[in-house]
């Protein structure tokens, strides 16, 4: 059993009655310093001179010889530039602009070091904030990024410009609903003469929010084990952790969803609660006919990799699937939007698509790769690298395979691991009403596969280039 | 206006000092620029805000980094024999109103750009007055932006679009009647879906008074306009403002979502003059990062779209359509031009201009540390107008000149003869690491 232990708070919406689904947030600054965004260079000599030749200048009006450029404090110590309070810099270039000779800002390469090629390092400063803050990150001056590029910044969210019956977000007037079902859901019920159902009936875990906490690497922590575990109970959704981890650390509860491998499945006996929903690692008919007998009222999800031919699991009965991509989002090569989409177009073909509930993991990491993941096919998205990146962790190399990535935990104080992931969430379930809002959906359930209210830039730069000479799609 | 202090007076010498001498120096500052404004565009306009042409010395001052769009677009120029002669005659102008119908004037502008809006609060009524004087000596418009109209700006009427947005903030009667233009803003590239986002601390009693709200309390303009759920109920807002003002020009400024084309059309069939596309990635204001990234389509796509549909509909010639959202030089509007557009509006351009770094703090405490965005009374200072209205006529006026000299190179005596010539263009797939780096 684990020693520390999170005071534990009421989940959300387990209040009696009806009430609005709410994160509390409070802020949560870093523990662990990070490097300042930028390094100012003073030279010094050069700076006691230009106060002198300004006092003569002002005829030794200190006031205005000692008035300096920056409006955010950097030289606002006793010191004054001497020693500049390189924390507080915004990077906004007044001051080296106003005296080149005298001050130079340059970008932190220990910031740049951050995160890895694929989660960023301009990735890693958003989730801090949003961890630390619990707010939507907001700034001036328009985007200042790439103009596509590869994975989910090769796609835009649509809008709506006028007919737009709903709105939340920022407004909070109507009410867009972000809750999602996960499970087994037969296309119709049968009865019997008396009325009695007879066929299958829906097995459904219903959520919240649209996503979960995935299982983190074999070398976290347990404290991060009971994070990820009390984070996801008070939220309202699940968090998802091998089953011999579970059974060490005592993490029980219906939020809890174990997986289950071959290798685990003498484990099954030490089980002594109900999970709402259990993963089987990999596909292995016996087991999976097993687990849902052991498990009946649970739902029971296999757990594959993204690039898996569904069709076999299908036909034998599977309606939940965890597709798992690795960290960087891709699968057998492919990246996860294309794969997706694919899966999702060959449920809907076979009629099957409003039965069958997608869950998928690996590459998501900013907010609009959650509306982007659902646009694509999945009904839910499970979190990882992101969740640990809001807890401080630090990639050593690429964080890309899930067998191999070595992730640096620091040592966590659960209370304050807890709250950085519910503000996390809370950022992350704004800026997807957001999304919603722009789009004038009211529920999170009416993206999923929404592909007409994505935009693809292969497919929009096919349209709005092909004549132009030298474009070769 | 609050007097300058010896301070201030010390620090607008030093910044304008820093502005023309940055852009001479064999180094660049290192934190300065993005993958779209990069630190050479950003010191190229500074160039050309000080001597009124493009930089001589090397520095790019046609495209960024950004991997895609208008940075992947250059034109196929003739081969130099056949340019036309220097002193050949080009005509840069663009009319505004293009329908046969109704008894709006015929208005024109000598270059194919007019100012986009900045609402007083966003931008310091300093900054304002700067861009309405340019407009006025360039005999174009500028634009209030939803904040309303300070009367500050009167002596420039001629030249100032009043814009009506959801929040209709300072919207009155006679701020219709004082525009020759009147642009209702259905939503913006930046933050496409949402709406207009005014910070409590920018809120001074100033702007409360102009904005009729309370000082200090953060304002939202609302999304969508809630009268407007048809294409008919967006005519009967355009018949509304014909009502009040029959001579106005009326324009339609929408994102750029999936069926921007059909949006056009019926704004089109709803009255409006000139459609203003603005695309996803421009923007001066405060915007979620989401929203700017990722919502809405960028304007290089949009523009074509709109453009081929317009003309298969058989309306493309009654319609001005107007492109903004990410046109940073001369280049950009002249490829936009090429890609359909009629013509472009300018945004940051402008507050490059006048010293914007792109540092993306416009939020942030005070506002603006160069005076641009900003309503502290202190910062507003740094900008005087009239230092102001000269930098950003001396940008107009290179982006005039290298327009000319595009079109003289392309063989082409004027600017409409450009617009939708696809054919002028090439795609030059980009090469690099993310941004654009070797
Ligand atoms: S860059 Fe801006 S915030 Fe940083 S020290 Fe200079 S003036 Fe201050
Ligand atoms: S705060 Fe920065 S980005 Fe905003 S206007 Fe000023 S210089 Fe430009």
């Amino acid at each position: 059993m684990l020693e520390t232990r999170v005071p534990e708070e009421a989940p959300l919406g387990s209040e009696r009655g009806y009430r609005r689904y709410h994160i509390l947030t409070r802020p949560a600054p870093e523990r662990f310093p990070i490097p300042p965004r930028f390094r100012v260079r003073v030279k010094k000599h050069r700076l006691v001179a230009l106060v002198f030749k300004e006092l003569l200048e002002y005829r030794g009006n200190l006031k205005v010889a000692l008035s300096r450029p920056c409006v955010y404090g950097v030289f606002g110590g006793p010191l004054g530039g001497l020693t500049p309070r390189e924390h507080l810099c915004v990077g906004c270039l007044r001051c080296c602009v106003q005296y080149p000779e005298v001050v130079q800002i340059q970008p932190n390469p220990l910031r740049k070091r951050l995160g890895d090629s694929y989660l960023r390092p301009e990735y890693v400063d958003t989730l801090l904030y949003e961890a630390r803050t619990g707010r939507v990150p907001v700034r001036g001056a328009g985007w200042r990024g790439a103009f596509g590029g590869e994975g989910w910044d090769s796609m835009w969210t649509d809008m709506s410009e006028i007919v737009r019956p709903t709105r939340d977000g920022i407004h909070g007037r109507e009410f867009i609903s972000t809750q999602v079902d996960l499970g087994e859901k037969p296309g119709f019920l049968r009865f019997d003469a008396r009325g009695e159902p007879t066929g299958p009936l829906p097995r459904v875990v219903s959520l919240p929010l649209p996503f979960l906490f995935d299982a983190p690497p074999p070398t976290a922590p347990p404290p991060l084990l009971e994070v990820l575990s009390e984070a996801a109970r008070r939220l309202g959704t699940l968090a998802i952790l091998p089953l011999p981890v579970c059974l060490e650390w005592g993490l029980q509860g219906s939020w809890v969803v174990p997986v289950v491998s071959e290798a685990d499945w003498g484990e099954m006996e030490r089980m002594r609660w109900r999970p709402q929903l259990v993963e089987l690692e990999g596909w292995h008919p016996g087991r999976y006919a097993e687990l849902r007998r052991r498990l009946e009222g649970s739902v029971v999800a296999v757990r594959v990799p993204m690039h898996a031919d569904l069709s076999a699991m299908v036909q034998a009965g599977v309606r939940v699937f965890h597709l798992c991509a690795d960290y960087h989002g891709t699968s057998g090569g492919r990246f996860a939007a294309g794969l997706l989409r694919e899966t999702h177009a060959r449920l809907v073909q076979a009629g099957l698509r409003e039965e069958v509930s997608l869950l998928g993991s690996g590459g998501v990491v900013m907010a609009e790769h959650v509306p982007k993941a659902i646009l694509c096919g999945l009904d839910a998205v499970a979190l990882d690298t992101a969740l640990w990146v809001a807890l401080q962790a630090r990639f050593e190399g690429e964080c890309r395979s899930r067998r191999e990535a070595r992730v640096e935990f620091p040592s966590l104080e659960p209370s304050w691991g807890v709250q950085r992931l519910l503000n996390l969430a809370n950022s992350w379930r704004d800026q997807l009403l957001e999304v919603l809002g722009a789009m004038g959906l009211r529920e999170v359930r009416r993206l999923r596969g929404e592909l007409g209210r994505a935009m693809f830039q292969e497919e929009l730069e096919h349209e709005a280039f092909a004549d132009i000479e030298g474009y070769a799609g | 206006m609050p007097e300058r202090s010896e301070s201030v007076a010390k620090h607008i010498e030093a910044l304008h000092r820093g502005f023309d001498l940055w852009p001479t120096l064999p180094f660049h500052p290192p934190a300065l620029g993005d993958a779209r404004w990069t630190e050479e565009l950003i010191l190229s306009t500074w160039v050309q805000a000080q001597t009124g042409r493009p930089p001589a010395s090397g520095l790019e001052y046609r495209v960024g980094r950004s991997r895609g769009g208008f940075d992947c677009l250059e034109f196929s120029f003739l081969p130099e024999d056949r340019w036309l002669a220097e002193e050949a005659p080009i005509d840069t102008s663009i009319p505004l109103n293009r329908r046969s119908d109704g008894p709006q004037p015929r208005i024109e502008i000598p270059v194919p750009w007019y100012g986009a809006g900045m609402s007083f609060g966003s931008i310091s009524e300093q900054v304002m007055l700067a861009r309405a004087k340019a407009a006025q000596r360039w005999r174009t418009f500028t634009c209030t932006g939803e904040g309303g109209y300070p009367e500050s700006l009167l002596p420039y009427k001629e030249h100032v679009i009043t814009q009506v947005a959801t929040g209709m903030f300072g919207v009155r009667e006679e701020t219709i009647l004082w525009a020759p233009i009147v642009e209702f803003k259905y939503a913006q590239g930046a933050k496409p879906g949402l709406g207009g986002h005014l910070l409590g601390d920018k809120v001074t009693a100033a702007v409360a008074r102009m904005r009729e709200s309370l000082p200090w309390v953060s304002l939202f303009s609302p999304f969508p306009f809630h009268s407007v759920y048809s294409v008919e109920d967006h005519k009967k807002h355009l018949d509304w403002i014909r009502a009040i003002h029959p001579q106005a020009l009326l324009s339609v400024k929408v994102s750029t979502p999936n069926d921007v084309d059909m949006v056009a059309v019926g704004s089109y069939y709803a009255g409006a003059h000139i459609l203003h596309l603005d695309g996803g990635y421009g923007g001066t204001g405060a915007a979620p990062e989401i929203a700017k990234k990722n919502i809405a389509m960028p304007i290089e796509l949009a523009i074509p779209k709109v453009h081929r549909f317009l003309e298969h509909e058989g309306i493309r010639d009654e319609l001005v359509l107007m492109a903004s959202g990410g046109i940073r030089t001369a280049y950009d509007l002249a490829k936009a031009i090429a890609l359909g557009a009629d013509g472009v509006v300018l945004g940051t351009a402008e507050l490059v201009a006048l010293g914007c770094t792109r540092c993306g703090n416009c939020e942030r405490g005070r506002g603006c540390p160069f005076g641009l965005t900003t309503t502290d009374p202190e910062l507003s200072l740094l900008v005087d107008p009239e230092w102001g209205a000269e930098r950003i006529g001396k940008l107009y006026a290179s982006f005039e000149f290298e327009l000319r000299e595009i079109l003289r190179r392309l063989g082409l005596s004027s600017v409409r003869a450009l617009r939708g010539r696809t054919d002028l263009l090439r795609y030059r797939r980009a090469e690099g690491g993310p941004d654009g780096t070797a």
